[in-house]
């Protein structure tokens, strides 16, 4: 009876050894496949987090699952009738000591990453690129303040910070910068701010994520994150409002 | 035995909900009031080219709504929602605008962007920004993921020409301000486009609602094939 015992409980820890290394695995290459490309510092600290939170989650993740196998094939009832009571578990203060430590350690350790992951994004160089963003059912205008410039796509000039203030003609919006991974609610009367660096040219998607009517699925926008040089040229070429 | 049965039950059950929520989807899809699609009529003297005419109205007793003017006879609308123009052609659009209007809301809308050449035409004067009130925007834009990126938006002047006719309805209108413009089409795709200028009524006053928040009205999709 020891014998199987210790078996199993051998078992059970194969399982949550191999689930483990499973999990961290896919932690570490999956994000990359699977997140929208990541163009700016916010964009490179959220796919960061999400690497790792779920190396942090792996363990645990997988102690649950290898747990659930090892109770599913040796403590299993297989009778017809109600089953007897179970013995009361007794208590393990080393597992419970064990398990109340790596949790703590593991919480306190993504609250401290989190929170400086959240004053990460809100902090600012103090010399911003400023741009006005505008929703109104369903679509989206951008105006550069300073200028006479106001477009339907989105240019911004890499390794400079932007500065988007965001407001709504009509509903409640949501600005999402797919891929700078930043977003923000567009209300109307109000203007909320955030910032974001752009790091790596290329073309990147708006889109709406608050429902906000009959064609919010259609609300999506596309911007360019081009050199300095052309962005100062895209800003000359905008013809100048009346 | 009794396993057996239950695990019959459980799948069966399963496939029955699944097939009702089916069934569901399809009938309220069904239920979706659909319009007859405005075809482009090609033209007979130059090649891959065709014309479109549409209008915005003070009412739905004109267009697509019928004499009655459907169930809102009293909402605005544009005479067409569903457009189909063929691929890799020159469009030719005309918009008869019989609506009055007002400020708009977003300077933005007052450009003319997208069409050929970047400007359009009113009443035969060649514009590419309007000044003053407008009535209604025709704004055209992709559907995410359709991967074809397009975007037109024509402004279009309030009628002022005789204000509001005492009387709607057919024949009542007043002369249109007459905005054409051309653009040029790719490759298959559907396009959505809407009115930017908040024309419809709303409870919260801010112009967005009934019938700019209603299929067939302000708003209509543009299927290139």
């Amino acid at each position: 009876m020891a014998t199987s015992s210790k078996s199993s409980l051998r078992l059970f820890f194969w399982t949550w050894g191999i689930l483990t290394v499973v999990f961290v695995l896919i932690g570490i290459f999956i994000p990359h496949r699977y997140m929208p490309g990541v163009m700016s510092n916010d964009a490179n600290l959220a796919l960061t987090t999400t690497i790792l939170f779920t190396i942090c989650a792996a363990p645990v993740a997988a102690g649950v699952y290898a747990g659930a196998i090892h109770i599913l094939k040796h403590h299993r009832y297989r009778g017809d009738d109600v089953p007897p009571a179970a013995p009361p578990i007794r208590e393990n203060t080393k597992l419970l000591v064990t398990w109340l430590t790596a949790s703590t350690v593991l919480t306190v350790f993504v609250l401290v990453w989190g929170l400086g992951a959240l004053a990460a994004e809100n902090s600012t160089s103090g010399n911003p690129l400023v741009v006005d963003v505008t929703g109104q059912q369903w679509v989206w205008t951008f105006s550069y303040p300073g200028t006479q410039v106001v477009s339907n796509e989105l240019y911004v000039p890499d390794n400079r910070e932007v500065e988007f203030r965001v407001t709504s003609e009509d509903v409640t919006h949501g600005f999402w910068v797919v891929n700078f991974g930043v977003q923000v609610d567009a209300n109307p009367g109000v203007w909320t701010t955030i910032h974001t660096t752009p790091d790596k040219l290329g073309t990147i998607e708006i889109r709406c994520e608050q429902f906000c009517g009959l064609n919010h699925a259609f609300m999506d926008a596309i911007g360019h994150v081009v050199t300095p040089k052309q962005f100062s040229a895209w800003l000359a070429s905008q013809p100048a409002r009346v | 035995m009794v396993r057996s049965k239950g695990l019959g039950v459980a799948v069966a059950s399963v496939l029955i909900g699944g097939g009702v929520l089916a069934l569901a989807g399809f009938a309220l899809a069904s239920a979706t009031p659909h319009q007859t699609a405005l075809q482009c009529v090609e033209s007979t003297t130059k090649a891959h080219t065709c014309s479109l005419t549409l209008a915005t109205y003070p009412d739905s007793l004109e267009g697509v709504h019928g004499s009655s003017g459907g169930p809102h006879p009293d909402w605005v609308t544009y005479s067409n929602d569903n457009i189909d123009v063929p691929a890799n052609t020159t469009v030719d659009v005309t918009i008869n605008q019989y609506d009055t209007g007002g400020e708009p809301n977003n300077p933005a809308f007052l450009d003319v962007i997208g069409t050929n050449g970047g400007f359009d035409t009113v009443n035969g004067v060649k514009t590419t920004h309007v000044t003053g009130q407008i009535g209604h925007t025709w704004t055209l834009h992709a559907i995410p993921g359709n991967g074809k990126y397009l975007w037109i938006s024509i402004p279009l002047p309030a009628d002022n020409a005789s204000k509001m006719p005492v009387k709607l309805g057919i024949g009542a209108y007043p002369k249109p301000e007459v905005v054409k413009f051309s653009f040029t089409t790719g490759g298959a795709a559907v396009y959505e486009w809407n009115c930017e200028f908040p024309c419809g009524g709303s409870r919260l006053g801010n112009g967005f609602g009934e019938a700019m928040s209603s299929f067939g009205y302000m708003s209509g999709t543009l299927t290139v094939q």
